[in-house]
């Protein structure tokens, strides 16, 4: 009359993971990590594969009133003006990119001709192309002929200088901000509140109505009279120092630095960064009262430690028959995606050193399997493929042989013995540091809320304001 | 006892409210599938942590992270222990020291820097008067500050307040005590520090706390315009439920 095991049925030596249940979501969690050096990875970095306008459009531009250049930069008005309804209108041929902090374009006046009617803005998707920019609901335009503002009506507002003959003048969108700006010569106009009633696509849109007047056009295939980048760097800046004021507990960046140490084993650095953080003056003490529970994170320090190591020097063997003595329970299911890592990683290992013969031979026995099943299959072809290249490290596969796919596996062995800690609460606990989870708390608010914003605008991303410097995106 | 109708379109009332103020609601269960869908990169969070390390001067620290993680730090390491070596020579109150330090590391620092020259000159005369050295530190300011003193009227202010130590028998009491103390030294630390740090055009202030503040923000920004789970403890970095 024994009772029913409703386990699963797994014996750990009777140190059931918490993972038990969740095998198959941490499996994709690690091979998912193994996969983000890849290329493809790289290509659906970001959403910012957004095309930006390069040339004129030249299918609904007012045709019959203007001719536009070949190459699709300049335009002429051919005709003589009449009224108000046989402006030369021309769109890019896309709309401004929102994706980004700012968007600009710039004319060059070439000819002002008879009477010098010309004008830059923006004008969405159903514009009248036979009224200037400006003249029509939904569009802005800023007029050469009297340095005014036109925004959706036909009175403007005094806003910046006329310009002609030789002018090089410039229109923009600051997502930030919601405005448009202007320039004129490499000096700002003005700029000029975006009104929500100019929703949806902005086209940049050039305008001219008086015979012979010529412009050209530049979307960035050119440098710019105006310093865009200084520009640019000005706004951030503006929005970093307000970020700026905002105080933080005390202390808080050390706490975070070092239990991000901890996490993840590197047991030198944290004894030397102890050591350290106490003989600054003052003396820096992470609060624990209210701090980590540090009895979950210190566990198993040392073996982590030494693990770690082991996999970054290619020690694969000797890393896997440590874990056979050490945690067992980790090992044990040859199918898991912890066992599956590390056969791959001694597969690259053997290829890195030439052995080929014998890394076939291990593939055999040990990858051969993982072929066809989901989430396994990308990486066994992945390390199959080394073998078809004299100079592996050159191909689309390289990133196999770095340095960071060691640590991928070394990570998650550390997150494996994390886990078998009886006192480790939840899954999270052993795979993010405190550390990433704000980072990626930081990455889903910023993006849900630029999505809220018509998703106009910069997201935070931690990878581009690594490698930006002093420019920091939010 | 209410009529109905009261009840009824005071009801309407509140669920009118809501409606306009209504925020978009994201569940516990959708937040935590877009928080796993971020990518983040093991090296980036490395460099964001060498970078922490090599900021704050911490130069062993970042040599024993170099060896674990592989992550190579954003300048030369040599550089910071003559940084530090500045850095702890005025914490210490040994300014003529970490002068002679400065100008070994690079001359042009405290030459394209005056208010930081003068900061320090300042804390020299403060060294000297706590120091019991009254006749020096006259001399001294004589001689040296007051001709700063006179090309810039804030340093001016600056002279006459620390001179003024000198009128009170109890220091620890006085107006302008807090010259003393030692959060004075280590504001003069932290701007020669900065101006180092600038020098060998590094950024003087490491990312990681401007990334912290970021969130902060980040979330008081989407508060506006959604309840989701939020992060009030950045020490645990507990999500908490949106509260609906």
């Amino acid at each position: 009359m024994n009772s029913i095991n409703r386990n699963n049925g797994e014996s750990n030596n009777g140190k059931s993971s918490i993972f038990d249940g969740l095998k198959q979501d941490l499996d994709l969690y690690f091979l998912g990590l193994s996969r983000l050096g890849s290329s493809k990875a790289l290509t659906d970095k970001e959403e910012d594969e957004e095309e930006a306008p390069k040339e004129l459009n030249t299918i609904n531009s007012s045709g019959g009133f203007l001719v536009v250049a070949p190459d699709k930069l300049s335009v002429k008005y051919t005709s003589v003006n009449l009224h108000g309804h046989d402006v030369g209108v021309v769109q890019a041929n896309k709309p401004a990119p929102v994706k980004r902090l700012l968007y600009y374009f710039e004319i060059y006046v070439k000819d002002a001709g008879a009477k010098g009617q010309i004008a830059i803005g923006f004008t969405n998707e159903g514009f009248k192309m036979r009224r200037q920019p400006g003249w029509e609901v939904n569009s802005c335009g800023y007029h050469g002929d009297d340095g005014l503002l036109y925004r959706g009506q036909g009175k403007g507002d005094a806003f910046g200088p006329t310009y002609t003959k030789g002018d090089m003048v410039g229109g923009g969108i600051n997502y930030a901000s919601q405005e448009f700006f202007f320039t004129k010569n490499g000096a700002i106009v003005g700029t000029v509140c975006k009104e929500k009633e100019m929703k949806g696509r902005l086209f940049p849109t050039i305008a001219v109505h008086s015979q012979n007047e010529e412009v050209h056009v530049n979307f960035g295939q050119k440098k710019f009279a105006f310093d865009l980048k200084e520009y640019e760097a000005q706004e951030r800046l503006k929005q970093q120092m307000t970020i700026e004021k905002i105080s933080l507990p005390p202390n808080i960046s050390y706490g975070l630095v070092r239990s991000y140490l901890l996490h993840y084993g590197y047991e030198d650095t944290l004894n030397s960064f102890d050591l350290a953080s106490k003989s600054t003056i003052p003396p820096i003490y992470i609060a624990q009262e209210n701090g980590f529970d540090e009895q979950d994170i210190v566990y198993a320090l040392n073996q982590r430690k030494t693990l770690r190591q082991l996999i970054r020097n290619g020690e694969i063997d000797a890393a896997i028959s440590k874990l056979h003595n050490w945690y067992p329970q980790i090992v044990q299911d040859d199918k898991s995606a912890t066992c599956f890592l590390l056969h791959c990683q001694k597969f690259i290992e053997l290829v890195r050193v030439g052995a080929l013969e014998e890394a076939v031979k291990y593939g055999r026995i040990e990858l051969a399997k993982f072929f066809g099943l989901a989430g396994f299959d990308d990486l066994v072809q992945d390390c199959v493929a080394l073998l078809a290249y004299e100079r592996p490290q050159e191909s689309s596969v390289g990133y196999l042989l770095e340095e960071s796919q060691r640590d991928v596996v070394a990570d998650t062995v550390n997150a494996m013995i994390l886990s078998t800690n009886p006192n480790m609460k939840d899954m999270k606990g052993c795979l993010q540091s405190y550390l990433e989870r704000l980072l990626r708390q930081l990455t889903a608010c910023s993006l849900e809320r630029r999505s809220a914003n018509g998703d106009q605008g910069e997201a935070f991303h931690l990878h581009q304001v690594l490698t930006i410097g002093r420019d920091m995106k939010c | 006892m209410m009529p109905l109708f009261w009840i009824v379109s005071r009801q309407l009332a509140e669920i009118a409210e809501q409606m306009a103020t209504s925020k978009k609601v994201i569940t516990r269960e959708e937040w935590e599938k877009r928080l796993n869908d971020v990518k983040i990169r093991k090296e980036d969070m490395n460099k964001l942590v060498m970078n922490f390390l090599v900021t704050e001067g911490y130069v062993e620290v970042a040599e024993k992270f170099r060896m674990e993680s592989g992550t190579q730090p954003d300048i030369d390491l040599a550089t910071i222990t003559d940084r530090m070596a500045v850095k702890k020579a005025v914490q210490c109150g040994n300014v003529e020291d970490a002068i002679e330090k400065v100008n070994d590391l690079n001359p042009e620092i405290l030459d394209t820097n005056p208010q930081i020259f003068f900061h320090l000159q300042q804390q020299r005369l403060i060294e000297l008067i706590r120091n019991g050295k009254v006749e020096e530190a006259l001399e001294f300011a004589q001689e040296e500050l007051a001709p700063r003193g006179e090309e810039n009227q804030s340093f001016l202010e600056e002279l006459e307040r620390t001179v003024s130590l000198l009128a009170f028998e109890d220091v620890s009491n006085c107006p302008v005590g807090e010259l003393l103390d030692m959060s004075q030294r280590l504001k003069t630390a932290s701007e020669v520090n900065a101006a180092i740090l600038t020098s060998q055009s590094h950024e003087k202030d490491p990312k990681l706390p401007s990334l912290l503040k970021m969130l902060i923000w980040a979330q008081n920004q989407l508060d506006e315009k959604a309840a989701y789970p939020r992060i009030n403890d950045l020490l645990n970095a507990t999500l908490e439920d949106p509260a609906v």
